[in-house]
């Protein structure tokens, strides 16, 4: 009784927390809905007695890779969605119709197959604890495991190389000294119609950047 | 009478219902990329949900390794966000629908 009142909590909140995360505009607050979703599907884990995969849940999940998802809305200061202009027009009521069916098809096989077989779990098994998790992992499946690591490895460079910098200017873009970026019509009135805007990291990169000798102030080294 | 197995299914087939329909409703790319994450989370569920009702570790070990993986999509999916918001100073996917940056 007291496991059917944890699971519609836990259920209920994981569902809320889905529907407020796309819901949401912000995508702050879809990073927090998220984490709040995680966080249910890890007492559920509890409840199914794996307290393995609960605890690695709240760690890689909603410690580690949510961080990483807020740093980089943080990051990039993105701002809210606009609503999106409807341009689907007659597909909406076609959508809502296959998703109609869809359901019933879906209630139907539910109603069906509701007498499915049901082992009863014996209160004695050691699934899922942290013993036999690792046992497996480095007997049975020690060849997964080791994959594995060649594929966070695969992402760590592939990361590296994706976020880095490049150093590559074109002919056509322009650089102010200094670590300011300015659009190159506020250097060149000449060129309006060129957008391009160049940041650098040092003074001295920008100097041989743009080609220039500092003549204002020639004592300090960038 | 617990909760039964078909109980999780259910919750599970929801979550995956409404990390797919984010995907399709949002135009924010790291919303969209969250909504990815719903998703495997859900599939997650199925895998301890039957690990634990069939007395069987290899569930959660596919769970583990499925969480890896989603740590790598996360660092590479960043990465790839970061580049397209360095490129196009946007994060809506429909400015980005070409695949050169």
């Amino acid at each position: 009784m007291i496991a059917t009142l944890l699971f519609i909590l836990f259920a209920g909140m994981a569902i809320g927390c889905a529907i407020a995360m796309i819901a949401q505009r912000n995508p702050l607050y879809s990073a927090i809905s998220l984490i709040g979703v995680l966080i249910s599907l890890a007492c559920l884990y509890v409840m199914l007695a794996a307290p393995f995969i609960a605890a690695v849940q709240v760690i890689v999940y909603a410690g580690a890779i949510m961080v990483l998802v807020v740093f980089v809305i943080m990051l990039l200061n993105v701002e809210d969605e606009e609503p999106r202009r409807n341009r689907l027009g007659f597909l909406v009521p076609t959508a809502i119709g296959l998703a109609a069916i869809l359901i019933a098809e879906t209630a139907f096989i539910l109603y069906s197959v509701q007498s499915s077989p049901y082992t009863p779990r014996d209160n004695v098994s050691n699934v899922g604890l942290t013993a036999s998790v690792g046992t497996g992992l480095f007997t049975e499946y020690l060849l997964p495991f080791e994959v594995t690591s060649v594929l966070l490895l695969m992402a760590i460079v592939g990361a590296m190389s994706l976020a880095r910098r490049s150093n590559l200017i074109s002919p056509t873009t322009r650089v102010v000294s200094g670590s300011q970026v300015l659009s190159l019509h506020v250097i060149d009135p000449q060129s309006r119609d060129v957008e391009t805007v160049v940041e650098t990291e040092t003074t001295a990169e920008a100097r041989s950047l743009m080609g220039v000798d500092d003549l204002r102030n020639p004592n300090r080294q960038g | 009478m617990g909760p039964q197995l078909s109980w999780y299914l259910a919750l599970s087939a929801i979550l995956f219902t409404i990390g797919v329909a984010g995907v399709i409703i949002r135009r924010n790319v790291i919303a969209m990329f969250m909504c990815i994450e719903l998703m495997l989370n859900a599939v997650n569920l199925t895998f301890v949900a039957f690990s634990s009702f069939f007395q069987d570790v290899t569930g959660q070990l596919f769970v583990f390794i499925v969480m890896t993986v989603a740590a790598a999509e996360a660092a590479v999916g960043l990465g790839i966000i970061i580049a397209i918001f360095r490129n196009r100073e946007t994060l809506d996917v429909d400015e980005a629908s070409i695949l050169k940056l």
